[in-house]
């Protein structure tokens, strides 16, 4: 199982990650994206949305360890330099 | 309806897009437009004038009320006027932007954009930044002793078309070839009447130099962009001539605005001393938010359109189907509402969120390249270079209302001797 967390500080509404895993991001009223059901679809699906995210606003992370599966452990890093940068 | 602008002065001082002050100096011009009509009726040109922040941003997520058709249904001569005689080589042109990714709507554009999204995600584009990072260095290392470069033209325009070259797999002695053709397509942006002349031989140009790439990639696909394009067409998403205008698309797209953002990002670190100093004392620590901040100061593009396809209320406005759109991401980045101190230049300024590569589903697909690009230039000029000093007292822009596009960039630095 795992855990998903969208930053919609970062959050453009560029919606690959609602084209990509629909079973688990949906848009909510301002259009950004929201998780539905983090177990709506198959891991590989949310871990392709969330690589696939443009402003890496999408993590991934396992449910039971909390170990972060997206961005990559060592990866993780260079993300929260880039924390509050775009719309 | 009668749309006609009585505030203050004349429609004509308003909506003068093209007017040699709003060319040169457009900040002043759309945030006082912004103060007094945000979604504003442009009576000269026809179409409406968006410049707040918010509802930019709200027309940016909602693609089904605004169409991207904006060349492919377009029935307008072109502006700046061309010489009748060339009007036929307008179709051309019309016809080769027709067919690309940015003039789509839903549901082509996802199916169109997913065969190179993933090309272009920020995970894969930083695989790529070490070897920006080189060519760089190359060319800083090449610049220096000299004392003098003009930016556009030594530094802005070699630099993006070497790495745009790289990501589509061409070989590197076809660099001038591409370099000539990526040249041409930037007639695009150009005021001249004749400049569907050279712009034509440009897209000419890089359809034949890409149909040889596309055939062999069709069949033996590499990791490449023109494999990632060409898959479109072996996946029936993309007809020949699609994969083909797209390489083009993305020869220009990563050309004309990484070109602008290394210009005016410069052109706002030799007016703001202060700020450079403060890059060139740690560019590891700021060259993030530094190209950040250039990007929302002055966008490489300062506006946007679309086609109302649905009828739409925007701040009291009625947007009706068939009527143009036009944002000014220029105005919408200095919206007091949403930066503090917008007219500020503060490359330590946290949250950005510019608009600057949009938002929505037609977010810049080349934005983490664009951002490594940005980044490894500032942060090789600060590493090596002092001060500069632009040599005219005033900087000329290409006569265009979508791109903000310095002319030529004469500077000058100091080199001990």
């Amino acid at each position: 199982m795992v855990r998903v967390e969208v930053d919609r500080g970062l959050c453009v509404g560029n919606a690959m990650c609602v084209a990509t895993a629909p079973g688990v991001f949906a848009h909510n009223e301002n259009r950004q994206s929201t998780v539905i059901d983090a177990g709506g679809d198959p891991a590989a699906l949310v871990l392709e949305a969330a690589a696939n995210c443009p402003v890496s606003a999408i993590r991934v992370l396992d449910a039971e360890t909390g170990r972060s599966l997206f961005p990559p452990e060592g990866a993780a890093r260079e993300a929260e330099a880039d924390e509050g940068m775009t719309p | 309806m009668p749309r006609t602008v009585r505030a203050t002065g004349s429609s004509a001082d308003v909506d003068d897009l093209f007017a040699e002050e709003v060319i040169a100096r457009p900040y002043a011009h759309f945030v006082r437009l912004r103060e007094r009509d945000p979604v504003h009726w442009n009576e000269k040109f026809g179409l409406w004038v968006v410049t707040g922040y918010d509802p930019v941003v709200w027309i940016l997520r909602h693609h089904e009320l605004f169409s991207s058709a904006v060349i492919r249904g377009a029935e307008r001569a072109p502006y700046p006027p061309v010489l009748p005689e060339d009007a036929p080589l307008f179709d051309e042109v019309r016809a080769f932007r027709a067919d690309q990714l940015v003039e789509q709507d839903r549901p082509e554009h996802l199916e169109q954009r997913r065969t190179v999204h993933s090309f272009f995600t920020p995970t894969a584009m930083e695989a790529w930044r070490p070897f920006v990072r080189r060519a760089v260095d190359e060319l800083l290392d090449e610049l220096w002793p000299r004392g003098r470069m003009n930016v556009v033209t030594d530094l802005a325009a070699p630099l993006p078309v070497r790495i745009i070259a790289r990501l589509m797999g061409v070989p590197r002695e076809d660099m001038d070839t591409l370099r000539g053709l990526a040249d041409s397509i930037l007639h695009l942006n150009r005021g001249e009447s004749d400049r569907l002349r050279p712009l034509t031989e440009g897209i000419r140009g890089i359809v034949e130099y890409a149909r040889p790439f596309v055939e062999e990639r069709i069949d033996d696909p590499g990791d490449d962009l023109i494999s990632a394009l060409a898959r479109g067409e072996a996946d029936g998403v993309f007809t020949r001539h699609q994969v083909l205008a797209n390489t083009g698309l993305m020869l220009f797209a990563g050309h004309e605005t990484t070109m602008n953002l290394i210009c005016n990002g410069l052109r706002a670190f030799i007016e703001h001393p202060a700020q450079w100093d403060r890059l060139r004392a740690d560019p590891d620590r700021f060259a993030r938010t530094a190209t950040e901040e250039c990007l929302r100061f002055d966008p490489p593009v300062k506006s946007t359109q679309r086609i109302v396809a649905r009828e739409a209320e925007l701040c009291g406005k009625t947007l009706s189907p068939g009527e143009r759109i036009r944002w000014i991401i220029a105005a919408a980045n200095r919206d007091p509402s949403v930066f503090q101190d917008p007219d500020r230049f503060d490359i330590g300024r946290r949250p950005n969120p510019h608009l600057s590569f949009g938002s929505g589903i037609h977010y810049c697909l080349g934005v983490a390249l664009a951002r490594i690009e940005g980044q490894e230039v500032f942060r090789g000029l600060a590493r090596r270079f002092g001060r500069f000093e632009l040599e005219p007292d005033e900087l000329r822009y290409q006569p265009s209302i979508q791109f903000r596009s310095i002319e030529s960039m004469p500077v000058t630095w100091s080199v001990p001797a």
